[in-house]
């Protein structure tokens, strides 16, 4: 029994090198998640561990070799592997980050998370038409709604210059529970949450969501919405969400 | 800024657990859970000085340890003057180009004993020098770790071994000292109160502390079951409490303008968060009524340096 779990284990782990040094890994991780843990300063704003991987703001850009072939590529989507030399921070690589970082400066040129990562790899400015964005359509907030949440409030609509991300129809959004993931998780900080005591507003989605008041103490806690989507997935009486987590317990 | 998240939120927190499990903190125990997101939010690239305290004890029982960066334990007096050389000594070694160019974070922790009372000259050293490292204080308001003594950081009215409650006495007699003032008053560019009841704002604090140039001050309230008398699963709740009724107030200071972290739409009764706990079992209707009478100074003294901020 112990034997199967050894043979196991080992099989599914792989040895590799990164810039000369040799690794283990688990097979199927992701090589940039492997990266940041082992402490290499790879640039990302796609990528986030809780969800899966998609590839799209193309900064965590690595050179792969496996057997004869040398390539470019995402780390964030290439899964570790046996015997694949990792190079990452080649003269080549850091000219492919610099231009990555000039499409993005331009789609989006006032954010000042982008301008001070991209000052880190001596980008100050672009040599492209300037886009004026506030979004650089990296997914993340689709992703997390979907995977992490559960909700499904956004998406992606339309194709190539005129992509978007946002609600069906860039109506409000009617599914949208409020519960901020998006506006945590953005990694330019263009979804704006605004909170007062009994409001939430999420601005870019233009949810209104009030807030639940619980019926013991009178403090707004949650938005009702959310409640109800965790009503939804746990089967509870309504009369459970009707008091804040401090009150359900208490015995007056 | 971000509000207090709910539980959707919580997977997006990195899942690399630098201050591991298995250490021997109290169950309930409120600073372990407060290390816990420090290290989230600061990633690898970390180097800890930790006072003497429960947090080190508990971390470092030979021949283990919980830290998965760099950590070094000092005496209960010196743990920002040791952040302090940490810091200048990378600095200086990166200058001579004996250790690559990248800046870690520096990181000194103590409790509320270790800072309010026996490192507070080693504290104000470091920031009046302007060293660029992170001061977290883990306030459980009391020298939790030799026997629950009281110290300048233990609330009005709460019972301690030193400050009992019996027919003479109804427990401490003072209030709490103002850390974050006095962080202020060195005129250093980030200051913050923090609190486990609320670790997404807690993140964020850490963040912004690890971002700045110079000296950060985070003053984080982290319940402790043993030393105040209460069931182990009331932990979060109570710091939630302490923070809704106006006895931890959550705000930041940036350069100078305060900012509150949570709008608290009124405060909440008192009892509430008294009731739970042993320490203020024997507090009466008029000691409790002048704690609320301070409580509510201090409150709106925040409140007004937030609005005039504001206008």
């Amino acid at each position: 029994m112990t034997a199967d779990i050894a043979t196991q284990a080992q099989q599914e782990t792989v040895t590799f090198t990164v810039n000369g040094k040799t690794m283990q890994g688990r097979r199927g991780d992701s090589l940039l998640k492997v990266l940041l843990h082992e402490g290499y300063d790879i640039p990302h704003l796609c990528y986030h561990e809780a969800v899966t991987a998609y590839g799209s703001c193309r900064l965590c850009l690595v050179e792969v070799k496996k057997g004869r072939k040398t390539k470019v590529t995402t780390s964030c989507n290439y899964p570790l592997m046996d015997g694949i030399e990792v190079t990452t921070n080649s003269e080549k690589i850091r000219k492919h980050r610099k231009v990555v970082f000039e499409l993005l400066l331009a789609q989006v040129p006032n954010s000042p998370e982008l301008q001070s990562m991209a000052a880190q790899y001596g980008v100050t400015d672009t040599r492209f038409e300037k886009k004026y964005q506030d979004c650089i359509l990296c997914g993340l907030c689709e992703r997390v709604c979907r995977e992490v949440v559960g909700v499904n409030a956004l998406g992606f609509m339309g194709r190539g210059v005129e992509k978007d991300v946002g609600a069906p129809f860039k109506q409000p959004s009617k599914t949208c529970i409020g519960c901020g993931a998006c506006v945590y998780v953005c990694p330019v900080n263009c979804i704006k949450e605004e909170q007062l005591p009994t409001k939430r507003t999420i601005v870019r989605w233009e949810r209104n969501l009030p807030m639940q008041t619980c019926k013991r103490c009178g403090y707004p806690f949650a938005p009702t919405y959310q409640l109800l989507q965790m009503q939804k997935q746990t089967g509870l009486p309504w009369e459970f969400f009707e008091l804040c987590p401090d009150c359900r317990d208490v015995k007056d | 800024m971000i509000e207090p998240f709910n539980v959707y939120a919580a997977r997006l927190l990195p899942s690399q657990e630098l201050f591991a499990q298995g250490h021997r903190a109290c169950q309930g125990c409120g600073p372990a859970l407060a290390l816990r997101y420090l290290l989230k939010a600061l990633g690898p690239e970390t180097i800890v000085a930790n006072a003497t305290g429960c947090m080190e004890i508990i971390s470092s029982s030979w021949p283990e340890t919980a830290w998965g960066v760099p950590w070094i334990h000092v005496a209960f007096e010196n743990a920002a003057a040791v952040a302090s050389g940490v810091e200048a000594g990378s600095k200086a070694l990166r200058r001579k180009g004996r250790i690559p160019d990248k800046k870690p974070t520096v990181v000194a922790i103590a409790g509320d004993g270790g800072t309010f009372d026996i490192g507070l000259q080693a504290l104000s050293g470091a920031l009046e020098r302007g060293h660029d490292f992170i001061y977290l204080c883990y306030d459980n308001e009391a020298y939790m770790n030799t026997g629950i003594q009281r110290s300048s950081g233990t609330p009005f009215g709460a019972a301690t071994t030193t400050s009992p409650a019996g027919s003479k006495s109804f427990g401490q007699k003072t209030w709490k000292k103002d850390l974050a003032a006095i962080g202020v008053a060195h005129h250093i560019p980030y200051v913050a109160t923090a609190s486990i009841a609320y670790p997404f704002d807690f993140v964020e604090k850490v963040k912004k502390a690890a971002a700045v140039e110079g000296p950060a001050l985070i003053h984080v309230f982290a319940p402790c079951p043993t030393g105040w008398r209460t069931p182990s699963n009331l932990t979060v709740r109570l710091a939630r409490l302490a923070v809704q009724t106006g006895m931890f107030p959550l705000y930041e200071v940036e350069n100078g303008k305060y900012h509150m972290s949570v709008d608290l739409p009124f405060l909440k009764p008192l009892d509430d968060y008294l009731k739970p706990q042993g320490r203020y079992r024997h507090l009466t209707k008029d000691v409790i009524a002048v704690l609320k009478k301070g409580i509510d100074q201090r409150y709106n003294e925040i409140l007004e340096k937030c609005e005039a901020n504001h206008e």
